[in-house]
């Protein structure tokens, strides 16, 4: 009987060890990267050679993966290697996005302001929803003012230079009011840390920075691909009007039910698709992308934290095309350090050279896809489209608006589009 | 043909197969202990015959990556990776240009415009008694 066993053992012994070495052979041959910001090895690529560089800005050969990513660089196995990621397939969402995208030579703390994304949009009214939540709060009588006491999550800003300091976290359920506790629940849902949209549908996004700059939609209306919509790696500037749609133009709240609805109609129009009924629109804000027009500091916020959306959204007709009596700002691009000169350079449409002329905003933000003309007009270059586009001043126009009413609204009394 | 005992076949049996075992297990440990990690980069670059570069001449290697310059009476070679964050710069005819942050370097490596704030690296540079180029990037 013991022999038996003996026999039995060993052949085990041998066949365990033969399952091992198996196991140990299963895994591919690794594919060795080593980034020279990190100069440590990883074997992402042995499974991820397929993917799309993410952007020229990111190299692969310079950052690798890990360093965005997280993750355990050596491990071959799936499961093994997938499991310290940060934020999913999102490193970029704001619960993680400090050790993914952060750092004083990436996007936090840098010497250069213009740099520092993350202060930036972190404590953007997109991220913090303060506006919609104080509005709300006012009308059901929880708070006496529209002052933003609340933001998604709590968020400060100690060198604030718009008065608000720190928003505390808006809590529905410590909410008395059944509204706000409904609004808590179904209208919270377009912010910038918002549980994701991944329907394989044409309002899918990410959170965090992602969700405006990895591009789930395409701006062929006709061809987008909704099978493949949550599976891109890219990250880009050149944002089309349709992936600002996933959020802004996906559906619309419904305030007697505090539900939203979502929409429902599937146009292949761009102007069907850019506008739903009732809105006020002139032809080029439905031609050109939204990004064309609204600048940075609209979209991602200034690192200061605002009370609404109308005291950080700015930009109006005139910043393009001036008033009866006063041209639109220009600049001359003389320092080789100007900012316009980095931001063309990360969405190459225009081909911006020392010396040229572009339109800047009434804070003095470049527009840096415009130019002025030897013959007065203006040019514009849509960023996400590369269309070019010629425009005309107010001045010396047929216009007989008076110069005290010049926001946008006026110049849709006259030149609105008729569906 | 002499008949084996059932008794010494077992025996047999066992003892192959833990000899197996043994061998493939001590097989495996060797494969283990000679697992080779991945090589560093190398930091010693064979550039050919020095008297290939003419004087005046800036040739590209970018397996370094690397611009090797020969004046009238030396050689010098400036690193093409970029001192922000490690990209390779492309040569330009007024000097370097980083494709992933905008840097710009003059054709002496100097800071043209940010976000990079140091110059290129110098490499230093030697020749074999055998007139061979070399380029050290350690």
């Amino acid at each position: 009987m013991r022999r038996y066993l003996l026999l039995a053992a060993s052949i085990f012994l041998l066949l365990g060890l033969l399952i091992a070495a198996w196991q140990e052979n299963r895994h591919p041959k690794p594919i060795a990267l080593t980034p020279t910001l990190t100069g440590q090895v990883e074997y992402c690529l042995t499974c991820h050679s397929d993917l799309a560089q993410i952007s020229n800005s990111h190299p692969v050969n310079t950052f690798g993966c890990v360093i965005c990513h997280g993750g355990e660089p050596l491990a071959l196995d799936a499961n093994l290697a997938h499991s310290t990621l940060r934020g999913g397939k999102n490193p970029s969402d704001f619960s993680v996005v400090q050790a993914s995208c952060g750092g004083s030579n990436c996007h936090s703390g840098t010497v250069e302001s213009y740099n520092n994304h993350i202060q930036r949009a972190t404590t953007s009214i997109q991220a913090t929803y303060a506006g919609a939540i104080a509005i709300m709060r006012y009308t059901y009588g929880a708070q006496s003012s529209l002052a933003a006491l609340f933001g998604v999550n709590a968020v400060q800003d100690i060198q604030s230079t718009s008065g608000i300091t720190s928003l505390q976290a808006f809590d529905p359920a410590a909410e008395t009011n059944p509204q706000l506790q409904l609004f808590g629940q179904n209208c919270l849902t377009c912010h910038l840390s918002a549980q994701p949209i991944q329907t394989g549908g044409r309002y899918d996004h990410f959170t965090g920075c992602a969700a405006c700059h990895t591009p789930t939609q395409s701006a062929d209306l006709v061809s987008v691909d909704t099978t493949t919509a949550t599976q891109v790696h890219k990250l880009t500037t050149a944002i089309s009007y349709t992936q600002c749609d996933t959020c802004h133009n996906r559906g619309n709240y419904d305030l007697r039910t505090m539900t939203f609805q979502p929409r429902t109609d599937l146009v292949a129009n761009r102007l069907q698709d850019y506008y739903q009924p009732i809105a006020q629109f002139t032809q080029c804000e439905y031609t050109l992308d939204c990004i064309d027009c609204h600048t940075r500091t609209e979209a991602m916020g200034d690192g200061s934290l605002y009370g609404s959306k109308l005291d950080i959204q700015y930009i109006q007709c005139t910043t393009c095309h001036g008033t009866l009596t006063e041209l639109p700002q220009t600049r001359a691009l003389t320092d080789p350090n100007d900012l316009a000169f980095r931001l063309a350079l990360l969405n190459p449409v225009v081909d911006l050279k020392l010396g040229d002329t572009i339109l800047v905003t009434g804070k003095g933000e470049p527009l840096w896809n415009t130019r002025v003309l030897p013959d007065g007009t203006y040019q514009l270059v849509g960023k996400a489209t590369g269309q070019v586009f010629s425009f005309n001043p107010v001045m010396g126009s047929a216009c007989t608006q008076n110069g005290v009413d010049q926001s946008s609204d006026y110049c849709h009394t006259c030149h609105s589009v008729q569906r | 043909m002499p008949e084996i005992s059932r008794r010494d076949f077992l025996k047999l049996a066992s003892q192959g197969f833990i000899a197996l075992s043994g061998l493939f297990g001590l097989g495996m440990l060797l494969r283990f202990l000679g697992y080779q990690t991945e090589p560093p980069p190398p930091t010693d670059f064979d550039l050919g015959p020095a008297s290939n570069y003419a004087s005046g001449s800036r040739t590209l290697r970018p397996e370094i990556p690397a611009v090797v310059i020969r004046t009238s009476n030396e050689f010098t070679a400036l690193s093409l990776v970029c001192t922000h964050l490690g990209c390779t710069v492309e040569s330009k005819p007024e000097g370097f240009a980083c494709p992933c942050h905008g840097s710009r370097f003059d054709l002496q490596g100097k800071v043209v415009r940010g976000p990079a704030v140091k110059p290129l690296n110098s490499l230093r540079t030697g020749i074999t008694s055998d007139g061979i180029l070399h380029v050290y990037t350690n």
